[in-house]
């Protein structure tokens, strides 16, 4: 499944947060969106899930026009992991990964044996069997993301929008979420803050500043000192790190 | 507990023993609340009397019973007030578990959205003012008010709370807030000109809520309300649950919660209203029961519901039992009773289990 935004723009108040922006997603392509904080980044993905309506432009999961959808026929395809995890009331581990099948439910419609067997998967796959019984609440940051991941799973996306997932997490648990997402092989669009992350797990980059992409193309072509000094201002030495043999990054003020 | 009993619900099968527990303890509880009361009707007569009526004649005789009086106490004045605790307990009980979810706060009782003070309103004017002079008339009128003003109220709110966009439960909670001032001054301005002593006194009791006025002829309204509204929302599970996520949350699941939290506050809205119209306010059930029920069962409104239901009915045939039998020939308003029992349950609760609304 493809995801396609084209021409999206979308103004908050008098505010235009997002300009004229196109992205898409191949099919099992993992894209990034990098970018400083208040670029829009959170408010076009926003615009993808329908949360927000846009004021103009599309947005396409193959034939399936997502802006004139019922919702759940989006979120039969489409999945998010968002930062938005508060909650007053708890449930369980399980009771909360299970809530992912929720799209594929009629309104009386019981859970069923399968729908326990792809539970049961998407706990196995973010690690989180022994947690099954615990309560939401009682989990740490890094935790809770992971039951939201498993959730996500559980809803057996085409694709999946994931709106700065490994904010507030240490290294493991960053390379850990990345990695599940990277092993479903299906279309993903992330919003990152890392570019060594970025540049490790992404087939493609869109950059973006003041609501407009300022370049895109893949980690190598985008990543370059000039265009980060641009998103970012600051000084920044690209390198190969010896060790990995990926992209590295020197950042100085 | 198998396994398999474990992976599908958590908590094995100790949840139908549960459920068959409590419907075994409220049917035992209905039994003895019509048993006992003012006048002192020996048990195995009132039981007699009950088993006659509820089997229309065929097991039971009421030859022994040795006053006229016990069969009109027991058919006319006990039995119905039983079934008014049962469906007030069941009604509060739902309204708070819903209210809960629809404001996703845990503050949150049957009464948040402006309904109490809006009930008051229209009863305090009914008292005091009032929409006719025969004494019949006043007695409706009184229930007449408090639902009408338990609807307007609830719509003000609704209205209010949409404005400018989706209704989210900040605002939705604010606007209860605001609404609510609004109705209490106004009553308050009623009561402050009322020239009326025993009409204010009537306004007092009537606030603190009563099943004084439980009957028959009332019961079919009150039961048809209720009992549609649990109907609709035991199979309502999955937009409850994502309701707890939040609006941002429901929407990646399928489901756009501000229609479905405009069809719920209506429907509480007309159940809370016909309750109050018929017991005035009793306060606590709504707000507690659901969450002792969070204890016992977890958030998940699929098991939830029907426990809180269940509870709610209980809860309310005991605070009766109480408000009837805790001090001689006199009768407590009900509403003391709840709030005497449910606010140090509600403590326990916190301090000593570490409640965590569910977990």
């Amino acid at each position: 499944m493809e995801l396609i935004a084209k021409g999206i723009d979308i103004s908050i108040g008098k505010k235009e947060i997002v300009k004229n922006i196109s992205i898409l997603v191949k099919k099992q392509q993992f894209v990034g969106l990098i970018g400083p904080n208040g670029c829009g980044k959170s408010t076009l993905l926003k615009s993808i899930y329908k949360s927000l309506v846009p004021q103009k432009g599309m947005v396409f999961l193959d034939d399936i026009d997502v802006l004139k959808s019922s919702e759940k026929k989006v979120s039969q395809r489409l999945g998010v992991v968002g930062q938005f995890n508060e909650m007053s009331f708890d449930l369980s581990v399980q009771q909360m990964v299970m809530l992912g099948r929720t799209p594929h439910k009629k309104m009386l419609e019981s859970d069923k044996k399968e729908d326990f067997v792809i539970v049961e998967e998407a706990l196995k796959r973010t690690n989180l069997l022994d947690y099954k019984h615990r309560g939401f609440l009682s989990l740490s940051g890094g935790e809770k993301q992971r039951v939201i991941l498993a959730r996500t799973i559980a809803q057996q996306p085409k694709i999946m929008v994931l709106d700065e997932p490994t904010n507030h997490l240490d290294i493991r648990y960053q390379i850990e979420i990345l990695s599940c997402v990277k092993n479903l092989n299906i279309g993903v669009l992330a919003a990152l803050h890392d570019l060594e992350m970025a540049a490790h797990y992404c087939d493609y980059l869109y950059a973006i500043k003041d609501g407009e992409v300022y370049a895109h193309g893949t980690p190598d072509e985008v990543l370059t000192p000039a265009t980060i000094e641009a998103l970012y201002q600051i000084k920044c030495q690209t390198y190969t790190n010896p060790v990995t043999n990926g992209l590295g990054f020197a950042y100085g003020i | 507990m198998s396994e398999k009993g474990l992976n599908k619900i958590g908590m094995g099968n100790r949840y139908y023993v549960f459920i068959f527990l409590l419907i075994g303890i409220i049917l035992l509880s209905a039994v003895y609340s019509v048993s006992i009361g003012q006048v002192n009707i020996p048990f195995t007569q009132s039981m007699d009397i009950v088993v006659h009526a509820l089997t229309n004649g065929r097991i039971g005789s009421l030859d022994h019973i040795q006053s006229e009086s016990y069969l009109n106490i027991i058919l006319q004045v006990r039995m119905p007030r039983v079934i008014f605790a049962l469906l007030i307990g069941i009604g509060l009980a739902l309204c708070g578990t819903v209210m809960q979810a629809v404001v996703q706060n845990p503050l949150a009782d049957p009464y948040i959205l402006g309904i109490s003070s809006g009930a008051s309103l229209g009863a305090t004017f009914a008292i005091l003012v009032g929409f006719g002079s025969s004494a019949f008339l006043s007695q409706f009128g009184v229930a007449f008010g408090a639902f009408l003003g338990a609807m307007i109220t609830s719509m003000a709110v609704l209205i209010l709370s949409s404005i400018g966009g989706k209704a989210t439960s900040v605002k939705l909670v604010l606007s209860g807030v605001v609404i609510g001032a609004l109705c209490s001054s106004f009553a308050s301005l009623i009561i402050y000109f009322a020239n009326n002593a025993e009409g204010i006194k009537t306004v007092t009791f009537w606030s603190m809520g009563s099943l004084a006025s439980a009957s028959w002829d009332k019961t079919p309204i009150l039961a048809i309300v209720v009992l549609l509204g649990a109907a609709l929302f035991l199979f309502q599970h999955r937009v409850l649950n994502t309701m707890l996520l939040g609006d941002e949350s429901a929407i990646t699941l399928g489901i756009n919660l501000s229609a479905f939290r405009k069809i719920y506050m209506i429907v509480t809205a007309v159940v809370t209203g016909t309750m109050v119209a018929y017991s005035g306010m009793i306060g606590f059930v709504g707000l507690i029961i659901p969450h002792i029920t969070r204890g016992i069962f977890g958030a998940d409104h699929k098991r939830l519901m029907l426990g809180t239901l269940l509870l709610g009915g209980l809860f309310m045939i005991w605070a009766d039992i109480l408000s009837r039998t805790l001090i001689h020939n006199v009768e407590l308003p009900i509403g003391i009773i709840t709030s005497v029992i449910g606010s140090p349950l509600f403590i326990y609760m916190i301090v000593k289990r570490g409640y965590n609304f569910g977990g």
